[in-house]
């Protein structure tokens, strides 16, 4: 009996070691170390690999399903005037917003803008706990409390992000729009508000009570302050991100839908999480 | 005695699956580690950290699947040449791309995060690229190839924007004006 019960292992180890063997991608060490050797990116494309398209008619439609279009339709009654907009802020961007941060950050070195940026982060604060307390996510608060405590803290007033660093705490970015979103709340239709950029009848509408919350720009400050805080803001957050925006815009065929697109698609997983 | 079987079996199975999900992390943590080595090896010149880190790529990114899904419906009433064709210029596309994404690379921590099984054929794998107090997820997402019984990449999530979805829907747009010949070319 025992001789059978180790046969019968041994056969399961066996076969365990076969199931391995199929699910390493088709690469392993030895294969990285050989072709790192033959590197030119104008040799023969690795898809030139004949393909045979049987069986592949059912993978075909699994990805049909899972790419469909109508999860990513926007409806966008403002084109005309969005697309204006997009060329509006593009050009704002590349010729008014980057110049200036390029100069901001070659006089203020990249650890004050990462502190002046921690900063404004941890003051944001309430935004992040009321609408993480408004769609009931209590594991995101006691994180989000922790973090402001600490890094009000030992992290100087916020300047520093010791939740993160050393605590591996996680942030968790919640603003009014994904509350809404949370609750069903569809995107509306797309907008391009000038200046900040691509947003949606919902998000931007989440602006409001946001604002309200946010202690760096809300209603005790005048217009005129709260333009130089938010500009300020904006500077320090752009300098940290340059050659971002371009890199990106290389990719697109379309300025405009190529922009509407992402910022929906990135809205969708921010609202699912 | 037969408790004791299926008692065995589930856990032999439980832990095959383990294993074979263990090595896809593996293999795409080598990949990521080594492609870390290159950007910060300062004896190679940018042309040769591109053409390194393309190359260790390569052989898990699936080219023509992704050619094929981003061009949906379309890619169906191609010829094969044409199919070919649309496949290499979008993977140069795409390595491009991934080489200008590189280039911006400036010391950055990654750290691997964890690996789903979606369904029985499809795993994801997440990373998150902490940069300049920001944190940025990337998500890689598996197939497993019917015939062949192995993995590939087929799309990548950059902080929650897919990639090929997003090409899917550009050359849509494209396609309801222009021919297919002209979007070739604008590749």
């Amino acid at each position: 009996m025992k001789f059978l019960y180790f046969c019968f292992i041994a056969t399961l180890v066996i076969l365990q070691g076969c199931s391995t063997t199929e699910a390493t991608p088709q690469s392993n060490h030895s294969q990285i170390e050989t072709t790192d050797t033959t590197s030119n990116l104008n040799s023969k494309p690795a898809s030139d690999t004949p393909v045979t398209e049987n069986n592949t008619e059912e993978l075909n439609n699994e990805f049909e399903d899972e790419f469909s279009e109508t999860t990513t339709e926007v409806n966008d009654p403002l084109s005309g005037y969005n697309r204006a907009m997009t060329t509006f802020n593009d050009n704002f961007f590349t010729y008014a917003l980057n110049p200036v941060s390029k100069a901001y950050a070659a006089v203020i070195p990249q650890p004050v803008r990462i502190g002046v940026s921690n900063f404004v982060h941890n003051l944001n604060f309430p935004i992040r706990l009321v609408n993480n307390l408004l769609q009931l996510k209590f594991m995101n608060i006691s994180d989000e409390l922790e973090r402001f405590i600490v890094n009000s803290t030992v992290g100087v007033a916020g300047l520093m992000d010791p939740a993160t660093h050393y605590m591996n705490i996680p942030k968790h970015n919640e603003d009014f729009g994904q509350t809404l979103g949370h609750y069903g709340a569809g995107p509306g239709f797309h907008l391009v508000l000038p200046l900040i950029g691509p947003s949606n009848a919902r998000d931007a509408i989440g602006l409001v009570p946001d604002i309200f919350l946010s202690p760096l720009i809300n209603l005790h400050t005048s217009p005129g302050e709260s333009i130089a805080i938010y500009g300020a803001v904006i500077i320090n957050k752009n300098s940290l991100r340059l050659g971002e925006y371009e890199s990106l815009k290389k990719d697109a065929l379309d300025l405009y839908p190529f922009l509407k697109n992402i910022y929906e698609q990135k809205r969708v997983s921010d609202i699912a999480e | 005695m037969l408790k004791k079987i299926l008692t065995i079996l589930l856990l032999t199975l439980l832990s095959a699956h383990a294993v074979e999900e263990g090595q896809i992390k593996k293999v795409m943590d080598s990949k990521v580690k080594k492609t870390l080595q290159i950007l910060k090896n300062n004896k190679l010149s940018q042309k040769q950290k591109e053409n390194k880190s393309v190359i260790l790529m390569d052989n898990i990114f699936d080219y023509r699947t992704m050619s094929q899904i981003s061009l949906g419906k379309k890619w169906k009433t191609l010829s094969t040449k044409d199919k070919n064709k649309f496949t290499r210029a979008f993977e140069k596309k795409i390595k491009y791309s991934y080489i200008d994404k590189l280039k911006l690379y400036n010391n950055e921590k990654v750290i691997t995060k964890e690996l789903k099984k979606l369904k029985p054929n499809r795993i994801s794998l997440e990373y998150a690229i902490i940069s300049k107090g920001k944190t940025y997820k990337v998500v890689y997402l598996f197939y497993k190839k019917k015939n062949s019984n192995q993995w590939y990449i087929y799309d990548v999530r950059l902080i929650g924007v897919s990639i090929i979805q997003t090409y899917r829907k550009q050359f849509s747009e494209f396609l309801k004006t222009k021919s297919f010949n002209q979007l070739l070319k604008s590749l």
